[in-house]
């Protein structure tokens, strides 16, 4: 599957032909970028066969599989703290004042927790781990390949796929469900800080909601966006980074278009995994 | 028939004995048998590859007398080649064809590497030498032809069979290409680990010697980004040296070297050669003075093989694109300006 995948990368369809007229240029240029989107979207459907299928085969490497978590998770944690418990906290700030117009102050908790499970945890998360993390894999594994430390690799007769990219995957799909269920927590003790605290709703009011409201299929639906978007920002990260070409503005472009379109990719996935779960 | 046996044998056991640089220096009359013996009780553990420099630290002879004699067997044995031009192929390229961007790299290459010699590839920028190197090692397929290791094709064989052969290479690459969130040691450590089952402290005793053999003992614990540009090579020679294949393959390993770092780069690929005999392919732009160092050439011009055979014949060809390359003329065939 790697000859293949290297075959594919390596031929990359071109349809330019001076010759013709400049009439047909238009059709021409929509017909090269059509072939070559759906080249990509082969080639990075196959790179990631290529990463489940060496997810299986020994040698497992546990200790790198740790240090990508230790990577991609535990130096997220940060962030995600963060971002959750601000995200909370403007929620239950924007709710309390939407709510008490209609005396419905009582719906705070629930809607604050149904708000951050169902789309704001698993997308923030998501959107998070892309900047912080994804962004660096991608750096990461361009800056080995334009400097050949992959050729040096696969010279060694190391699987470079086995050693750089699975763990990556791994650890990402490990990860970003915890990440995703701390980012939750956080949210809804921020927007309890604000709620409770600061605008003075009881606290039974608030968690009392929160108990009715969610039920364990919110939770199940947050577990599996996230587990999604961990496949989503390690496959276009690690794709991204492992074909890196044309040394440091290759790289740079790299680094954009993975962010990019692992953001983009979360927002319509959630869409769908929503539409469909509903 | 009983004495060449016996003549044989005792040569042998001395080359087990004294290692094929103690040899060497007896013959020239550099130092004798005894200070041979006595340099290799001096050292821990009576490491032949390293005798050269026990004999200097030991001040049995200076390091230009080590490095003089290590040139002049070269260039005996190079000239012994031209003479017989008899030496079996380890690598072979039959009608290569590559494509790289819709531009033809390799256009029909038909070349052999010779088994146990220094091999350099020259050529202008583009001319497909990087590309052959990374064809030879199994990194790219050709779009046709076949590339032979020994008695296989290996344009024919899967990932799994490619990396058995992969097992008697070494590349050194252009940018030392050293993996920067290890430390040297590990950087040198990290193919016994991956491909052997050897344990620590025989690894850590490997490491060490291939750093001493590269001249640079005492710096497991830095980083690549510490190093100079010359050790960043001598690095990527130990690691590429310390898992003891039968082919190496270099890169352009003089490339952005100062002259005197340069000079010491080639000196210890001669060094490497004399004490493991090693199959070397060297692509260089340090011409004419890779020539002095390689026993065979092969000058690669727009993806074809222009010429090949031992390095003297090429210097002296009167090819005008080689004379040109040679001379580094602006004036010739090859217009650049």
């Amino acid at each position: 599957m790697n000859k293949l995948l290297g075959t594919l990368m390596a031929a990359t369809p071109s349809a330019s032909n001076p010759q013709q007229s400049s009439l047909l240029e238009p059709i021409r240029a929509l017909g090269e970028y059509c072939l070559n989107t759906v080249h990509q979207m082969g080639c990075m459907f196959i790179f990631l066969l290529a990463a489940i299928k060496q997810m299986v085969l020994p040698p497992f490497r546990p200790r790198t599989l740790m240090a990508q978590i230790h990577f991609i998770g535990i130096r997220s944690l940060f962030v995600i703290i963060l971002t959750g418990a601000f995200v909370g906290m403007v929620l239950a700030l924007q709710g309390y004042y939407t709510l008490s117009r209609f005396g419905s102050e009582a719906m705070l908790g629930p809607a604050v927790a149904a708000s951050i499970i169902r789309e704001l945890g698993p997308v923030l998360s998501g959107i998070m781990v892309t900047g912080r993390a994804g962004s660096a894999l991608t750096t990461k594994l361009g800056m080995m390949r334009v400097t050949e430390q992959i050729d040096a690799l696969e010279t060694m007769g190391i699987n470079s796929m086995k050693l750089l990219v699975t763990p990556a995957i791994e650890a990402t799909l490990i990860s970003l469900p915890l990440l995703n269920v701390i980012f939750c927590v956080v949210g809804i003790y921020g927007g309890y800080l604000v709620a409770v605290q600061l605008l003075g709703l009881s606290q039974g009011t608030y968690f009392g909601g929160i108990e009715t409201a969610i039920v364990a299929k919110d939770i199940t639906v947050s577990l599996i966006k996230s587990v999604c978007f961990g496949l989503i920002i390690a496959w276009i990260c690690t794709f991204k980074g492992y074909f890196t070409q044309r040394g440091a503005e290759g790289l740079g472009s790299a680094m954009t278009s993975a962010v990019v379109l692992c953001s983009v990719l979360i927002l319509v996935s959630d869409y769908f995994i929503t539409a469909l779960m509903l | 028939m009983t004495a060449t046996t016996t003549q044989t044998l005792s040569t042998t056991d001395k080359a087990i004995k004294l290692g094929q640089i103690g040899i060497l220096l007896v013959k020239a009359g550099l130092v004798t048998e005894q200070q041979v013996e006595e340099a290799l009780s001096h050292q821990l553990e009576s490491d032949t590859d390293l005798i050269g420099e026990a004999l200097v630290s030991l001040g049995y002879i200076t390091q230009h007398d080590l490095l003089d004699c290590l040139r002049r067997q070269l260039n005996q044995e190079r000239q012994e080649y031209q003479r017989s031009r008899e030496c079996a192929p380890i690598i072979r390229f039959e009608n290569v064809v590559k494509e790289l961007d819709g531009r033809r790299i390799l256009d029909n290459v038909n070349l052999e590497i010779p088994n146990q010699k220094i091999t350099a590839i020259i050529g202008l920028s583009g001319g497909g030498k990087s590309v052959s190197l990374k064809h030879m090692i199994g990194l790219m397929k050709p779009d046709s032809g076949s590339v032979w290791i020994g008695d296989q094709d290996i344009t024919t064989l899967n990932n799994a069979q490619l990396n058995k052969v992969r097992q008697q290479f070494s590349m050194l690459f252009q940018s030392g290409a050293l993996f920067d969130s290890m430390s040297v040691f590990d950087n040198i450590a990290f193919p016994l680990r991956e491909k052997t089952k050897m344990k620590e402290d025989q690894i850590r005793r490997r490491v060490e010697k291939a750093l001493r053999e590269v001249h640079l003992p005492n710096m497991g614990g830095k980083f690549p980004e510490e190093l100079s540009g010359g050790m960043v090579k001598r690095v990527a020679l130990a690691r590429a040296m310390v898992t003891q294949p039968s082919i190496i393959m270099l890169d352009e390993p003089t490339a952005g070297l100062d002259p005197i770092i340069e000079r010491s780069i080639h000196y210890l690929i001669c060094d490497t050669y004399m004490r493991t005999r090693y199959t070397m392919v060297v692509i260089s732009h340090a011409v004419p003075e890779i020539f002095n160092w390689a026993h065979h050439g092969i000058v690669l011009h727009e993806g074809k093989v222009l010429a090949a055979g031992p390095s003297i014949d090429i210097v002296n060809s009167k090819h005008p694109v080689i004379k040109q390359f040679i001379n580094g003329e602006l004036d010739g065939p090859v217009k650049v300006m």
